[in-house]
This record gives C-alpha cells, sequence and structure tokens, in this order.
C-alpha cells in the first residue's frame, strides 16, 4: 500500500459562460506517494467537485491530450510525479493557448500549423502495387524515426518563447514533423516543405532558446530539427539564387 | 524592408553561425595572446613584436582571419539581439529594430572590411 498523505492542489478555472478572467480554486486532497498529477486532478474531479474540466485519455503518455502547467512548467500530467512537488502544486492550462475551460485549451489554430508542413510522404510518381513494397535500410529508418515520435501534447508550443510573440510562427513540433519526412528516404517532397519552413514563420524564426526539447516528454529534440531544418532549407534558398524557382 | 529581411534570412544565419563559432571558439583564444598572455610576458620575448605581428596581420590570409574575427561575431550579436528582442515581447516592433541591428552588422563589417584592407 502506498503512503497518504495531504496536499493542496491550486487549480485554474474558467467558465466562458460566467467568468470574465480566469480564477483559482484550492483543493486539499489526501494523494497516494504513487500518484501522478492527473491522479490528483481526478480524484478532484470524481470526488470533490465534478464541475472541473480537463483533457486526458491515455494515461500512459502516447496520447498526448494531459499537458498543463504545473508550478509554471509544461508538464504530461499523467507522466509528472506528484512527489517531484511539495504540499501545494498549481496546476493551470497550457500557455500560449486560448482557454475553453478550466485546463482545456483549444488546439484547432495550431493544428492548421501542423497541415501546412505536408505531413505526408510525397512522391513524383506513386509505386504500382506489383512493384512491391519500399524497401528501408536500418539506418534509413534510425535518419527519421526520432523525429516521429511526437505525441502532439504541444508542450513545446507552450514552452516556446516565440510560438508566444509571433503569431505566424509554425513551431516545434510542426517543424520537428515537416522534417520527419524530409528525413524520410521514400519522400521526394522536402523542396514543397522547405517553402514553407523558408517562409515568414518558417524555421528561421526561431530564436534559439531550446525549450522546446527540454520540456519534450518523449525526447524528441524539436530543436535539433529545426536547426537541422535551417540547414536544409539553406541549400534549397542557395539553389533558388542560382535556378529560378520551380525548375530542377 | 521586411520583405528583404526575410529573403536574406538563410544568410544572416549563416553568418549567425559562423560568428557563434567565431565567437565561442576563436575570439577567446585570441584576447587570451593578445590581451592577456602577450601583457604578463608568457610569450617568449620578441615573438609578438609590432613587426612580426604586422606582418602576420598584413599577410591576405591574416587579413581574412582577422576579418573573420571582427566582423562575424556582429552578425552573430545582431541576430541574437534580434531575437532576444522579439522573445521579450517584441514581435510588434521588430519591423524596426531588425532593420536597425542588421544595418548596424554591415555598417561596422565595411568598416571592419576597409580597415583590415588598410593594414
Ligand atoms: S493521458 Fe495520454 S498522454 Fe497523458
Amino acid at each position: 500500500m502506498s503512503e497518504v498523505t495531504k496536499k493542496t492542489v491550486v487549480v485554474t478555472r474558467f467558465d466562458p459562460d460566467q467568468d470574465e478572467v480566469p480564477k483559482t480554486q484550492s483543493y486539499e486532497i489526501p494523494v497516494q506517494s504513487d500518484w501522478k498529477v492527473l491522479d490528483a486532478l481526478n480524484y478532484i474531479k470524481d470526488e470533490v467537485d465534478p464541475t472541473l474540466s480537463h483533457r486526458w485519455s491515455c494515461r500512459m503518455a502516447v496520447c498526448g491530450s494531459c499537458g498543463m502547467m504545473v508550478n509554471g512548467e509544461p508538464k504530461l500530467t499523467c507522466k509528472d510525479a506528484l512527489s517531484n512537488y511539495g504540499n501545494t502544486i498549481e496546476v493551470e492550462p497550457l500557455a500560449n493557448f486560448p482557454v475553453v475551460r478550466d485546463l482545456v485549451v483549444e488546439l484547432d489554430g495550431f493544428m492548421e500549423r501542423f497541415k501546412k508542413v505536408k505531413p505526408w510522404i510525397i512522391r513524383a510518381k506513386e509505386l504500382a502495387v506489383e512493384e512491391g513494397a519500399t524497401r528501408q535500410s536500418p539506418q534509413e529508418l534510425a535518419d527519421f524515426k526520432q523525429w516521429s515520435m511526437c505525441i502532439n501534447c504541444m508542450l513545446c508550443y507552450s514552452a516556446c518563447p516565440v510560438v508566444g510573440n509571433d503569431p505566424h510562427f509554425l513551431g516545434p513540433a510542426a517543424i520537428a514533423l515537416g522534417h520527419r519526412y524530409n528525413m524520410d528516404s521514400r519522400d521526394e517532397g522536402s523542396a514543397e516543405r522547405n517553402e514553407v519552413m523558408l517562409e515568414e514563420g518558417g524555421v528561421f524564426a526561431c530564436s534559439y532558446a531550446n525549450e522546446c526539447s527540454e520540456v519534450c516528454p518523449k525526447d524528441v529534440d524539436p530543436a535539433a530539427a529545426v536547426q537541422q531544418g535551417k540547414a536544409l532549407s539553406l541549400l534549397d534558398w542557395a539553389k533558388g539564387l542560382v535556378l529560378p524557382r520551380g525548375s530542377e | 524592408m521586411k520583405a528583404l529581411i526575410e529573403r536574406i534570412e538563410p544568410l544572416i544565419w549563416v553568418l549567425f553561425g559562423a560568428g557563434f563559432m567565431v565567437g565561442s571558439l576563436l575570439l577567446p583564444a585570441w584576447v587570451f595572446t593578445f590581451g592577456i598572455a602577450q601583457p604578463l610576458g608568457w610569450v617568449p620575448d620578441g615573438a609578438l613584436a609590432f613587426e612580426r605581428a604586422h606582418a602576420l596581420a598584413a599577410n591576405p590570409l591574416g587579413k581574412l582571419l582577422l576579418l573573420a574575427l571582427i566582423a562575424l561575431p556582429i552578425w552573430n550579436a545582431a541576430n541574437h539581439l534580434r531575437h532576444f528582442s522579439i522573445d521579450l515581447g517584441g514581435y510588434e516592433r521588430d519591423g524596426a529594430v531588425a532593420p536597425l541591428l542588421y544595418a548596424g552588422a554591415l555598417v561596422l563589417s565595411v568598416v571592419a572590411i576597409v580597415a583590415v584592407i588598410g593594414l
């Protein structure tokens, strides 16, 4: 049996029908020593205050829906142990996102940025089924695998100072996602993608804060993707100086 | 202006990156040699006497190195200051800050080129 202690959880509350601005509400609850932050929120919702709204699903750090600010830092609450904190912990909605209600944020505008980098395999000509599967060596898989581990939890958007200031910025996860396809040996769409990477709000808007990689719960290291993306799109940019756009 | 900066952003990034390398590796060695080791007499007598040092600097390769040492870190600084300003909530003012910083870096680079050529 794990030990039970008391902790105070200070939660941001916001009801768009009633509140002008968010307020906080404190709950003193019994917690078990092996609980994650999400367990405390679920306890509050189930046992204390059913009006609390927060988002979660898998409870095992794969669905990416439980991101929140815990004591001011973006965290996956199903992975973040309560024992990391003192007797009082503050839980707020993810920074840099519009709040829908309580701890739930609006993601639509950000999902649009993912589409912009064309996160699918682009081929000049599709292979016919008879031609068989496209083979990849373990090395070719390793070239993009890391960038494919993102669970879209958006913690990096919440940590990034540029996302907070520049409304055009694609953001760390979207750039890492584009980079994942640029690094895939089956893909032939990097020139198209790099046009997006070179636009306003593309890779060069990054200010090298590296916060995205600091907070990433899956070790995707989006900051490295952004830096590599700069180098790759630089080549396309230099080519564009010599050759007119669109020519091969 | 904004469109122009956007177009040359990759070039600025190259200068920034090069300036970062030069500024963090070569410049400290330079400052140590000429600012600390030489005045403290750790360098053998005459090794950095004016004539020798001047001959080194006036050699085409020496000029190139000097130029890189002076101009590249300026671009590093300009780009860093610009992004620093944006990170501090300065997205709106970037339209003025960026041209100002890059123009400053350009002017200083030209001054450095003229000075180095004249050695
Ligand atoms: S609940 Fe799925 S990642 Fe936390």
